[in-house]
């Protein structure tokens, strides 16, 4: 019997690599029980007190299974060579689609089924129902194939043995890092604005090299083509306008932007210890923010002159800072080199800041008072709440974390025991916890069932309050009520108070 | 189709470095032809321009009245190809390749591929990585052959084998030579001087001649002159006398292009009368040596 080309190959494969299957199979078991384990210390794993065995095991299954993988694909893609010319199946009848199509089927049975099981066993240990998480669960497929599987045999294609798929991953890991670095020299490219691109790239070169070495075998052509695909990368991380589309992404604040922001008189003195930074401790005074509502501190551009015309421009950088209405005063986290302090205090130094904001309304809040035991948080998952004093919900979230739930509390309703010396909060002080996901359908994460500890802190003074049983909250679900900037200046006697302040500093 | 091959002025170049220089070759049907030249002549090169295995930089080749370009998958049901340099599935037993080979040819003969296992005395259950280098050869020559190719390839077959397995390889070749075309490369003449039908000189990626086997034998002939007195060397002789070397009164060369009348005519005219003149036919060894030796001094 004439047997199809795709299982006649298929089935030599099987046969070839059975050992690797049997290894990368007994991963995939042993990435499940390690997973199952970790729940069975629910609460422990918000603050890491696994056992050392467990985080060790742990720690060696979940990055062996994704290399086991690699190792697997490297392998049968290498068992019909698309690089060299001395291959015995080139002058074979193969059919490079069939080919293709058993190598395919390969990957299929021995690695996104095994995966696409085990998060079934693990949905199901985990008290989730799997038919509820059927699209979370394929796009964990999609993700896991498009970012780690397709790469892969995007690079063995083009290689011939395992030293050169060493080799090969050795030059993406150096242009990783050029390309991190290279980021981290330009200006503003902290800003992802056109992220899609890369990404559209880093998906679609793979397929091209696979279909094209496939398809004909130009080994060459197609290590330029990868190679052109890395330059086009750092070409778009380059050229691209960051300021115009941080610009069209926060436009100027409309008359009705309910934030209204004044600025602070500078510092009597200023304290630091980091060797070259020197902070700027620039403080506003923030009012007009509706109780239902608060703002996020995106990001923050920083442009310093003096009087004799010399310039600094800090850049995009990272706001981190979110702002609610019981608050009174906002301080950006800004620095500057102490080189470029020097280079411009010859003369009167004035500043522009640009505060790029993202405005929330809180919608849907309905109350829940956090029971004794596991209970089951409404559109999140299965959570416990510990008992000391700055206990953490811990959770279990199955596929993805909600794409944006506030869980509020005052401090004055809290359950949880009062350390010695501790004074009883007063009513109004609020303690709040955010629990943010990506709008996909899944997390991109190897396990379908997430263990998140949720942390409560006070926005005022960042400190950390523990949620014990008994503890009413108020869950709510922001949503996005529009972007802008804001542009403040900051005149020279604000700047010579300052650098007044830093000189009582210095000496 | 009156040809199973055939090369029109095909170019090949690894950057900058020619391999072959306008290739022009045309290959009977069911002829046995030999491809020969010393090492580094671009046989190999040629051979896999022919099975699309490299790309020319110029020029055009046909196998079976394809494309050579178009060289692939199905095509290969009629296309035995066997290489010394080819790397083979070594985990694989003999029985496997042949049983994993077989599900690809709707031709392939069982009865065939048992009757060479038979005869090649290949150890069924052995892997290939096992096996001896003739071995290896003879199971690579079995499954090329189980499924009755019309063309089958060979890129020097018989490398490094011992005379017994070699002769094993060519009966094997031999028995099945009526139904197939069978293309042959190798560097040494001798090696194939038994079987083959045509035979085609490739040096330096050009071809300094190509034609049947028994017609070559008459083109070339040993002459040997012996004089009365020591003659003076002349400084320019035909292209076509090669290794021209004297020995006190005695002249010695060989014609690539003898013809009795016109070499006669043309001694006398560069030496003066000898007193002898001895023409002697050649093994094809001796003319392919001879052809070499002088393609090294013109270099």
């Amino acid at each position: 019997m004439k047997l199809n080309q795709v299982w006649n190959i298929f089935r030599k494969d099987v046969r070839h690599h059975w050992i690797e299957i049997i290894v990368s199979l007994l991963l995939v078991g042993g990435f499940v029980q390690v997973e199952i384990e970790n729940w069975s210390q629910q609460g422990a794993v918000a603050f890491g007190g696994a056992s050392f065995m467990n985080a060790f095991f742990r720690g060696l299954a979940v990055p062996l299974l994704p290399v086991s993988w690699i190792f697997l694909i490297v392998r049968i893609v290498h068992g019909e060579s698309l690089a060299g010319d001395r291959q015995f199946w080139v002058t074979r009848p193969y059919d490079w689609k069939q080919l293709l199509a058993a190598k395919i089927l390969f990957v299929l049975a021995f690695v996104n089924t095994p995966l696409f099981l085990a998060h079934i066993v693990l949905l199901l240990k985990a008290g989730f129902h799997p038919t509820d998480y059927i699209a979370g669960l394929l796009w964990l497929q999609f993700f896991w194939t498009l970012l780690l599987l397709l790469p892969t045999a995007a690079l063995a294609a083009i290689t011939r043995n395992l030293g050169q798929m060493l080799l090969a991953i050795l030059f993406v890991g150096l242009f990783v890092i050029a390309q991190s670095y290279l980021s981290s020299m330009i200006r503003d490219s902290n800003f992802s604005g056109i992220d899609w691109v890369d990404f559209a790239l880093i998906i679609g070169g793979p397929i091209a090299i696979i279909l094209r070495q496939y398809s004909v075998r130009r080994t060459t052509q197609s290590r330029w083509l990868l190679a052109g695909l890395a330059a086009l990368l750092i070409i778009i991380m380059v050229a691209t306008p960051y300021r115009r589309l941080i610009a069209r992404a926060y436009p100027p604040a409309a008359a009705d932007f309910p934030l209204q922001m004044s600025l602070a008189g500078p510092p009597a003195e200023i304290h630091y210890d980091l060797r070259d930074r020197v902070p700027l401790p620039i403080a506003f005074n923030v009012s007009g923010l509706p109780s239902d509502s608060f703002v996020e501190l995106n990001g923050v551009i920083l442009k310093l002159q003096n009087s004799s015309g010399q310039r600094w421009d800090s850049g995009w950088q990272y706001g981190g800072l979110t702002f609610f209405p019981e608050q009174k005063v906002m301080s950006p986290r800004l620095d500057v080199t102490e080189d470029v302090l020097d280079k411009l205090k010859s003369s009167p130094i004035s500043a522009d800041l640009m505060l790029a904001f993202t405005l929330y309304r809180d919608t849907n809040p309905r109350p829940l008072v956090v029971p004794r035991g596991e209970f089951l948080f409404p559109g999140l998952g299965f959570c416990s709440a510990g008992s000391g004093p700055i206990s953490a919900l811990s959770c279990r979230i199955a596929l993805r974390r909600p794409t944006f739930l506030m869980v509020s509390s005052d401090m004055a309703a809290g359950t949880c025991p009062l350390s010695k010396d501790e004074v009883a909060p007063a009513p109004g002080q609020i303690v709040r916890a955010f629990i943010r996901g990506t709008p996909n359908p899944a997390d991109p994460e190897l396990s379908p069932v997430i263990t998140d500890g949720i942390t409560f802190w006070q926005a005022s003074n960042s400190r950390m309050s523990g949620i014990c049983p008994g503890t009413p909250l108020t869950v709510s679900n922001p949503e996005e009520a529009g972007r802008s900037s804001v542009d403040i200046h900051i005149d020279k006697a604000w700047f010579a108070a300052y650098m007044q302040a830093l000189n009582k500093n210095a000496h | 189709m009156t040809s199973a091959i055939q090369t029109d002025n095909l170019v090949k170049k690894f950057r900058r470095v020619p391999a072959l220089q306008g290739l022009t070759l045309n290959v009977p049907a069911g002829a046995v032809y030999a491809l020969v030249g010393p090492n580094g002549a671009g046989k190999t090169t040629a051979i896999k321009i022919l099975m699309n295995i490299l790309r020319a930089s110029g020029g055009r080749a046909e196998v079976l009245g394809i494309d050579a370009s178009q060289i692939r998958g199905r095509r290969f049901e009629s296309i035995g190809y066997v290489s010394e340099n080819q790397e083979q599935p070594e985990w694989m037993t003999v029985e496997y390749l042949l049983t994993y080979l077989r599900h690809f040819y709707p031709t392939w003969d069982t009865n065939l591929e048992a009757d060479l296992v038979k005869q090649f005395e290949l150890p069924r259950n052995r892997k290939l990585r096992h096996l001896s280098r003739g071995m290896r050869m003879k199971a690579a020559l079995a499954s090329s052959l189980a499924y009755h190719p019309e063309l089958i390839v060979l890129d020097e077959p018989f490398t490094g084998l011992d005379p017994l397995v070699r002769d094993e390889l060519i009966q094997g070749l031999l028995d099945r030579a009526e139904e197939s075309t069978i293309f042959v490369s190798s560097h040494d003449l001798g090696e194939i001087e038994t079987f083959a039908s045509h035979v085609a000189y490739l040096e330096d990626g050009k071809l300094r001649f190509a034609e049947e086997l028994c017609s070559l034998a008459e083109h070339f002939r040993e002459v040997e002159l012996t004089f009365d007195v020591p003659p003076t060397m002349p400084p320019q002789t035909p292209t076509n006398w090669l290794q021209l070397s004297n020995s006190a009164s005695v002249v010695r060369f060989i014609d690539s292009q003898f013809d009795a009348e016109r070499t006669n005519a043309a001694i006398p005219k560069i030496f003066g009368e000898p007193r002898n003149i001895t023409f002697s036919p050649m093994s094809l060894r001796s003319i392919f040596l001879a052809m070499a030796k002088s393609a090294r001094n013109s270099a």
